[in-house]
């Protein structure tokens, strides 16, 4: 069987952003050819921060995770084996991350968001048959970048 | 001590062959070493690929996984090192503004990450981590967006480590804040964490991981008797046995962790199961999937600029891959790490949507049970869990219908034949099993099912007999009893495809035993139809006729030929039924199935596995025709 490709062709890029405490700027944006897979395209409402490309109404197009944002603590790691890895508080949480987006053609402009659950108690549904659905996790967006690239 | 202070040279790929664009690319920045120093950097990247490699599952995951080292000179060797935090109070000029004691903590070793990640996209755009190598003989590291890590040695093993956190989204499973003495850490707060390699609930049938979780291990493994306390006690079970171990996530109880012991919670010791299979499911993806040659390929759509799709790997394992309109095929991955039961054709995934942000997927496990699993949008898979006891032929497929959101029956062929079913009623759970009406099915033959109102059923199989068999269920009279419809003979393996293009109307088709694709139909003012062939069409061997209704008044069918060709035929109310064509050009298995789903009136997609085993898919549009065929990965 011939392999063409498939016609819905994405762009994807890369953004880097630094952050201090909860101010965060958009150092750089840059198009890549990646593709981004499923394990990195978030299509649950779970806890966590975010990166989202939107469109010009604000409806999310893709959601990827920002892991290592915003970062509490550091871990600190023990010279001989046995001994224990232990964690101490940031004295101000400052750093940088980066996350790689698909862009739709409709996508606008990037959003930093934290989820939270919706909540104190998420603990799992207790039935071992399937679900019902749970409330909305709340949403809070940290901050709106303007997407600059030409494609 | 900035970016003045040396000198980017540039990248070199030293391990891996993968396309760059569908790779998980690793990025080693120098930092700290001298323009002459070059080669030890170069030494010490090597040193990394030997350790990463050997650390499974990436020895599985070569064909995916490239490795990038990136040369940088700075104007001085090693990293800050201040005297305030034990160190020897050296102030150097590199390149990343390396420095030890972070924190006031000597072996807490820190770079300006955000310089880190722009040169690695300058150098390696499609990197995936970056991790910088800082030359000294002074053990320390760090995580964070950026892995940092010495020469000194074992210190490689805090960028794998500190890579499950920043690539996978791993937890840590250490059972302490502060190795222990701290306060504050002696019970995990409520609430189930995100991670998948945590958490706080006790349940076996809720665990998260319970899918690895054997029967005979007791829940929780380990439970530590003093909270005020990590427990030090070594593991009661073999190493390697997954369970729930207390002691996790900076807390010494409440908290829990799949293994005993794992590199999320100690340096030096191999990942757990559960993190493994977290990290298979993030790389492999990019790669392609073998799939079962003959496995019955399902897919939804629970909204129309979405699909998901399920198959069955060469190797049994029960594999997803999806599609949205907003960001292309995400590429394969396990579900929950199952396995499906071989014989037949395998028994496949089926799967229904009861609504738009929910999945249920059911199979036969190798164990011949019927096992679920289920994906929601507000808290992602939970899988596998058997259902009953009930053990099936092996191969056996387990067809689901969802009369209304709340509401599952279940389908399927017990060892000896027996025509089983269940329900599920989000009211009262899980029925037991029952034999429907005494049906026994032919050898291989599948039981489907259609719901044309939510209070009534029509199920149809083949019989011992080898002909079609239907029986109807009504929330007024119950279950009525089995009966033939014609005097067809089929293969004993068929499957009988029901569509209803309107809630009075049933069309069936299946195979006859030399292959004829036939098709009969009912209605509610004239009842039963006589079998005929549809236009001339005959089937390879065992392979079933995929029918879908996008209008009321029209029909389009797939199978794959003689030829092992892919065809299609339609049929309009106006014009009858066409002749069968060749789609494409496609070629499939002998034995093979057409998956096929109309998401929206004008559009078709379409889904097989090639004669090469991969799965390929293809679409047709009313306003562009047909498309070629691709390999479903990610795109």
């Amino acid at each position: 069987m011939s392999d063409v490709s498939n016609s819905s062709q994405h762009l994807s890029i890369r953004l880097i952003f630094e952050y201090e405490g909860e101010d965060v700027r958009l150092v750089t944006q840059q198009p890549v050819d990646i593709l981004t897979t499923g394990f990195d395209v978030t299509r649950t409402q779970r806890e966590g921060y975010f990166v989202d490309t939107r469109d010009v109404s604000g409806r999310t197009l893709a959601r990827v995770p920002a892991r290592g944002a915003f970062q509490l603590g550091a871990e600190v790691f023990p010279e001989h084996p046995g001994e224990p890895i232990t964690r101490v508080e940031a004295e101000r949480p400052r750093g940088a991350f980066t996350v790689i987006v698909p862009v739709a053609a409709d996508a606008d402009h990037v959003s930093v968001v934290q989820v939270s659950p919706a909540s104190s108690d998420a603990a799992l549904p207790t039935t071992r048959a399937t679900s019902q659905p749970s409330e909305a996790a709340q949403e809070r967006e940290i901050a709106r970048f303007p997407l600059q690239l030409s494609r | 001590m900035s970016t003045s202070d040396g000198t980017v040279i540039g990248s070199t790929q030293i391990f891996g062959t993968a396309p760059l664009n569908r790779a998980f690319n690793v990025a080693l920045l120098a930092e700290g070493f001298t323009a002459a120093q070059q080669a030890d950097f170069n030494t010490a990247c090597g040193n990394f690929v030997t350790a990463f490699r050997s650390t499974p599952p990436y020895d599985e995951l070569s064909p995916a996984i490239n490795i990038f080292r990136v040369n940088v000179s700075s104007t001085d060797s090693g990293a800050d090192d201040p005297a305030s935090a034990g160190g020897t109070g050296a102030v150097v000029r590199t390149y990343f503004d390396a420095t030890f004691g972070a924190n006031g903590i000597r072996r807490l070793l820190v770079c300006n990450t955000t310089t880190a990640l722009q040169v690695a996209a300058a150098q390696v755009p499609q990197f995936t981590v970056a991790v910088v190598v800082v030359n000294s003989p002074i053990y320390g590291g760090s995580g964070g967006g950026v892995g940092t890590y010495s020469l000194a040695s074992g210190a490689t093993e805090i960028a794998i480590h500190e890579m499950g956190h920043t690539a996978y989204g791993l937890a840590d499973e250490y059972p302490y804040y502060a190795g222990g003495n701290e306060t504050g850490h002696d019970h995990h707060p409520s609430g189930e964490p995100t991670e998948p390699n945590v958490t706080t609930n006790t349940n076996r049938n809720t665990l998260k991981w319970r899918w690895a979780v054997s029967p005979t291990t007791a829940i929780p493994t380990m439970s530590n008797p003093d909270c005020s306390q990590v427990d030090t006690r070594p593991s009661p079970v073999p190493a390697g046995t997954v369970g729930l171990f207390e002691g996790a996530h900076y807390y010494h109880c409440g908290g829990f962790r799949p293994q005993y012991d794992c590199k999320m919670r100690n340096l030096g010791v191999p990942f757990c199961q559960i993190c493994r299979q977290v990290i298979w499911n993030r790389i492999s993806p990019l790669a392609t999937m073998q799939a079962r040659p003959q496995t019955p390929i399902t897919v939804l759509a629970r909204y129309p600029e979405h699909l998901d799709v399920f198959a069955i790997a060469s190797n049994g394992r029960t594999m997803s891959n999806w599609w949205d309109q907003s960001s292309g095929w995400a590429g394969w991955f396990q579900v929950q790490g199952g396995i499906s039961a071989p014989g037949g054709t395998g028994s496949p995934i089926t799967a229904v949507a009861r609504y738009a942000g929910h999945l249920d997927l059911f199979t036969v496990g190798t164990d011949n049970r019927v096992y679920s699993a289920w994906w929601d949008v507000s808290s992602g898979w939970h899988g596998w869990f058997s259902i009953g006891s009930l053990v099936c032929r092996s191969g056996a497929t387990v067809n689901v219908v969802s009369r209304y959101s709340d509401h599952l029956d279940l389908f399927t062929t017990a060892s000896d034949g027996r025509i089983m079913s269940t329900w599920w009623d989000v009211r009262t759970g899980w029925a037991n099993w029952f034999q429907l009406q005494g049906g026994v099915a032919a050898p291989g033959a599948t039981v489907t099912a259609i719901a044309r109102y939510p209070f009534h059923l029509d199920v149809f199989t083949v019989g011992t007999d080898n002909r079609v068999y239907s029986v109807w269920w009504d929330d007024r009279s119950g279950w009525a009893q089995w009966f033939p419809i014609g005097s067809l003979l089929c293969r004993p393996n068929s499957t009988v495809n029901v569509v209803a293009r309107f809630p009075d109307q049933l069309d069936l088709f299946t195979t006859a035993s030399d292959g004829k694709i036939m098709s009969t139909w009912w209605n509610a003012r004239g009842g039963w139809g006589s079998w005929f062939q549809v236009s001339g069409g005959v089937a390879s061997p065992g392979s079933p006729v995929t029918a879908i209704a996008r209008y009321s008044n029209h029909l389009d069918l797939f199978t794959i030929g003689t030829d092992n060709r892919i065809y299609r035929t339609w049929w309009h109310d106006t014009s009858g039924w066409a002749a069968w064509f060749n789609v494409s050009g496609g070629v499939g298995q002998s034995g093979g199935q057409v998956a096929a789903l109309s998401r929206v009136t004008e559009h078709i997609d379409l889904f097989t596995v090639g004669s090469d085993g991969l799965v390929y898919s293809t679409w047709w549009d009313g306003a562009t025709g047909w498309a070629g065929w691709f390999g479903l990965g990610i795109t």
